[in-house]
């Protein structure tokens, strides 16, 4: 019996740490539509997924939320560009990227590329993946939203 | 500079050389591709580390129907009265994101404008194409007989030729427009028949794999129909050769070369000046036989010979370097190639008998 108890305290132990301090995440893609009407005024729509072509453009929008009853630091989000997708830009403009697979990173205007003996400016069809280091505390309960633009290779 | 920005500087300069397995995508990705996005947050609490979150998006991409056919050349095909599988030759590029199969048909202008300015007058007969099935470029009449094209990969391009017979009866400046339309078709299969018509997807959205025609108008198709074409056109160059033969006294035995007159015994310089008119088209294997007339012997020792020059100002003629030949009282040479308004001439002696 001793020997069970001690089972179950250890089964349990992890699991409400876990339970307590949970942040939930979201990845939502759309393909963002532009159209034109008679009168030449430009509308955009943002699509589900459901036809997409290369050379469509793409908003992805990830969400996040502290579903946990204590503050949440050190917020770190990173995404890795899916190799079929060219990053175009985000909305905040805050991110960090790399264009190494995620070895270095840095903004995006202080990177740079070898081309043969010389260098140059990394443009953001190099970025491999996108991070934000989020420095304000994520208290209880609150929520945030990035988004980021690519176009299908 | 605080020191996280010195990290980031001292870190920011990548070899290309790590970023070269990255996929190429020319022509877009692939259909049915899936794109997939990660994301993943870290975070602590209370200065603890916890469990990474995750969370992932999932979409196919759809199937982008889109090509391209242009004339090869930029210029007319320059051909002969009479011409027989007279070629111009098309690329046709598969710009979609799939493997595809391609119809090809050749149509003819009935007057109106050709492709290179000219006005359409005539038609070509026997008009047939081919694909360039061993991928050199050039029609190779026996080998290239594929009539349509087969697995054409993504972003690459083949030749297609339109081959026809140029009527006789056509003369320089005569221009016949062809139009080369090529029709994208489900790939899939090597060999066998052309692929099926593929139809572009209809009504609602689905979560599978989708047609897109995304292909623009080309000479007489409109644009989205998964069809293009381009036109070419055949414009027809014949020589133009006029010949003049005449005669001039060398020499006579009894006043030499100074004003000699035709007495027996005087050397005659006989001349064939053969001239194309300006602007026809380049005339070869012209080939010379001139009969002796009686009373006058060959000059041996003068010979025949060719390749000279004419001029038709002062009505003289300049023996040239080649030779022809004497047999059975007729002499006979031939002649280098005379682009249009060139000239070339034949030259010998005889005496009078």
């Amino acid at each position: 019996m001793k020997r069970l108890i001690l089972t179950l305290a250890a089964l349990c132990a992890p699991y409400s740490a876990i339970a307590a301090e949970k942040v939930e995440l979201s990845s939502d893609v759309y393909v963002e539509k532009v159209s034109h009407d008679a009168n030449g005024r430009k509308s955009v729509v943002l699509e589900k997924p459901l036809k997409v072509v290369p050379g469509d453009r793409l908003v992805f929008i990830l969400k996040y939320r502290n579903v946990g009853d204590r503050t949440a630091e050190n917020f770190v989000v990173t995404n890795p560009m899916p190799s079929a997708v060219a990053f175009q830009e985000t909305l905040d403009g805050t991110e960090l990227v790399s264009i190494d697979g995620g070895k270095n990173w840095g903004r995006l205007k202080d990177l740079r590329v070898r081309m043969g003996s010389g260098y140059r400016d990394a443009v953001p069809e190099d970025v491999t993946h996108i991070r934000w280091n989020i420095n304000d505390d994520i208290s209880a309960g609150s929520q945030g939203k990035l988004t980021f633009r690519g176009v299908v290779r | 500079m605080t020191s996280k920005l010195k990290l980031l500087a001292a870190t920011s300069v990548i070899p290309l050389a790590m970023l070269g397995a990255n996929p190429a995508y020319a022509e877009g990705t692939t259909a049915g591709t899936d794109i997939q996005n990660d994301v993943t947050v870290s975070y602590s609490v209370g200065g603890v580390a916890q469990t990474d979150e995750t969370a992932s998006d999932t979409f196919k991409v759809d199937r982008k129907i889109n090509l391209t056919v242009a004339e090869t050349d930029g210029i007319t095909t320059d051909v002969a009265p009479g011409e027989t599988g007279a070629v111009t030759t098309f690329t046709v590029t598969n710009t979609s994101n799939e493997v595809l199969d391609f119809n090809v048909s050749a149509s003819q202008l009935a007057g109106g404008t050709a492709e290179h300015g000219g006005t359409d007058n005539f038609d070509i007969t026997g008009l047939q194409v081919f694909v360039d099935s061993n991928g050199n470029g050039v029609y190779d009449p026996g080998t290239d007989t594929a009539t349509f094209i087969d697995e054409l990969a993504e972003d690459a391009s083949i030749a297609v030729f339109v081959v026809g017979d140029i009527p006789g009866t056509q003369v320089t400046g005569d221009v016949s427009g062809v139009v080369l339309t090529a029709t994208a078709r489900e790939g899939g299969t090597a060999g066998g028949a052309v692929g099926a018509a593929l139809t572009e997807s209809a009504g609602a959205n689905t979560a599978g794999v989708e047609t897109v025609f995304a292909d623009g108008a080309g000479e007489t198709d409109g644009a989205r129909d998964a069809a293009f074409s381009a036109g070419d056109d055949y414009t027809v160059a014949a020589a133009d050769l006029a010949v003049v033969k005449f005669s001039t006294v060398i020499s006579d035995p009894v006043n030499g070369t100074t004003n000699p007159k035709a007495i027996p015994g005087a050397v005659i310089e006989y001349c064939i000046a053969v001239t194309n008119a300006p602007g026809s088209a380049t005339a070869t294997g012209i080939s010379i036989s001139d009969t002796l007339p009686a009373n006058i012997t060959y000059d041996a020792g003068f010979g025949v010979t060719t390749n000279g020059s004419y001029d038709s100002v002062a009505g003289t003629c300049t023996a040239g370097a080649g030779t022809g030949s004497f047999s059975g009282g007729v002499v006979s040479g031939t002649l280098n190639d005379i682009s249009g308004g060139g000239n070339s001439a034949l030259v010998f002696r005889a005496t009078v008998d």
